[in-house]
């Protein structure tokens, strides 16, 4: 890390940068295909999703990079105290964002279906938000995680507050759409599965947030975040 | 669930052995080690680590006053065994060594017989009363540092005969012939390779049953692997002190994190 300077061996500094660019390249390319995935389902555009869908291998493979670097950096560079910490933490972040990619191409696969579905009126642009909120968190947990920012790190981890709530409306919209009209049951099931893996992204995000904190602080957060799904509960709109 | 690795630390350590209380050491007007406090544990590995001529070794000489060889240096403060000043005037230096025997960097067998080399402490210390009984400390010493198995056919064969490996091992069965209550080494796996390194590390673990072990060395990794405790030395000043793994995984102070991370520090 930068206040405590370079190393002697500056091929080590190489190896930590390079992985920190893999890093954020996969970041930026979850966070595209998150909002992309979400931007297809609400205009009905299958080309779009399918384009995500593709794009879910590079994704892949950029964590195998990862992981490699990884490994190579633990065997070669026997990595103590902050160094350490940054390689656990990078590998369990590209894990996390590995994991939110995979959402992003279930979304779209979702996409494809839903087009051939009626419309349930005004679902798709309330999930667009939520995905826009959930990218937002996820941007600023790599953003914590580049500019080493704690406070920001703290901040993310409380979002996943509003995420939950949002979901928990949208959760309760669709079970009053599907009330009202059978024909809704379909795509409000398959809608439904979306609220939730974006829902899941955020709390990817989450983790990410955490792993900045455990870099800095050397500490984990083990103390329980306030919880605010409430639907494992519910049993009506 | 039990945490893996705590499983490294759940020998029990015992409580101080050794505590040193304010230290200094002058080499003429070199003020080397300053102000120096810390408490060493019984039945624990504590690593000394630090970049060359950062007080580390100079402090494991005061703990048996290998100092007191050196005219120019003076040691002022309090180091205690258990409680007794070592420094005290009544304290026989060469008594003491006895109960806080010393490992070197470079092997150094006496140009004596293996057997010689191990019975040497016993007899001048007059700890035995007959052959046997000198037999059996020499046995169980070479059995403890893992060497009895290499040498006892040839027990009365020249202790310089054997590899750098088994000589080092031949000084620790020598060190601790004389049943000690603190062992000192000083680097004691730097001319070694990595198995001989590797057998005398094991050697390590198992004798912490028994001793206190106090090891100076350059190699971080080694003293990961085999401490429980580790104090980081530099410019005289010990720097930080604390269980090993926290040291390695979340140092608190940033001189030990350069040092320890390979950083320019």
């Amino acid at each position: 890390m930068a206040e405590i300077g370079q190393h002697i061996l500056s091929a080590f500094d190489r190896d930590m940068e390079s992985l920190q660019g893999l890093l954020m390249r996969m970041g930026g390319m979850v966070e595209t295909a998150l909002l992309e995935a979400a931007e297809a389902l609400d205009t009905r555009d299958s080309d779009l999703a399918a384009r995500v869908r593709a794009g879910d291998v590079a994704i892949d493979a950029l964590e195998e990079q990862v992981n490699t670097g990884c490994a190579r950096i633990l065997a070669l560079r026997n990595p103590a105290a902050s160094d350490l910490r940054t390689i656990l933490a990078v590998m369990k972040i590209a894990a996390a964002l590995e994991r939110a990619g995979d959402y992003a191409k279930n979304l779209a696969k979702r996409t494809v279906v839903l087009a051939e579905m009626p419309v349930v009126s005004g679902a798709s642009s309330t999930i667009r938000r939520l995905a826009k909120a959930v990218v937002e968190m996820l941007a600023d947990a790599l953003d914590a995680y580049i500019r080493r920012d704690l406070k920001l790190a703290e901040d993310v981890r409380r979002r996943d507050k509003d995420i939950d709530q949002m979901y928990n409306s949208i959760f309760r919209e669709f079970l009053t759409h599907m009330m009202e009209d059978p024909r809704n049951i379909g795509p409000c099931m398959h809608l439904h599965f979306i609220a939730k893996n974006i829902e899941r992204v955020g709390d990817h995000a989450t983790s990410v947030a955490e792993q900045v904190i455990y870099l800095m602080t050397g500490a984990l957060r083990l103390d329980e975040r306030p919880k605010f799904d409430t639907t494992s509960g519910a049993t009506e709109a | 669930m039990t945490n893996v690795l705590d499983a490294s630390v759940t020998v029990q350590a015992g409580s101080a052995k050794i505590k040193a209380d304010a230290v200094q050491v002058y080499y003429g007007q070199n003020h080397a080690l300053k102000d120096v406090n810390v408490e060493i544990l019984d039945r624990a590995v504590t690593a000394f680590i630090g970049p060359s001529g950062c007080g580390k070794s100079t402090f494991l000489r005061c703990l048996n006053r290998m100092n007191d060889t050196i005219a120019t240096c003076r040691v002022e403060g309090k180091i205690t065994l258990e409680g007794e000043d070592i420094y005290d005037q009544r304290v026989d230096p060469v008594q003491l060594r006895a109960k806080i025997g010393m490992v070197f960097q470079k092997p150094n067998p006496f140009p004596k017989s293996i057997y010689d080399n191990v019975a040497y402490g016993p007899k001048i210390h007059g700890l035995t009363r007959s052959k046997a009984e000198l037999d059996e400390i020499v046995e169980a010493s070479l059995r403890k540092a893992a060497l009895w198995n290499e040498v006892k056919d040839r027990i009365q064969a020249p202790g310089t005969g054997l590899s750098g490996g088994q000589q080092q091992r031949l000084c620790i069965a020598r060190a601790i012939a004389t049943s000690p209550e603190v062992l000192l080494m000083d680097e004691p796996c730097s001319a070694l390779d990595p198995i001989a390194t590797a057998q005398v590390e094991e050697l390590i673990d198992e004798l912490r049953s028994q001793f206190s072990v106090v090891i100076v060395t350059h190699s971080m990794q080694q003293a990961a692997r085999v401490s429980q405790k580790t104090a980081f030395f530099h410019l005289g000043n010990l720097v930080e002190y604390g269980d090993t793994e926290q040291i390695f995984t979340n140092p608190k102070d940033p001189r030990t994190e350069s040092y320890i991370s390979g950083r320019i520090g």
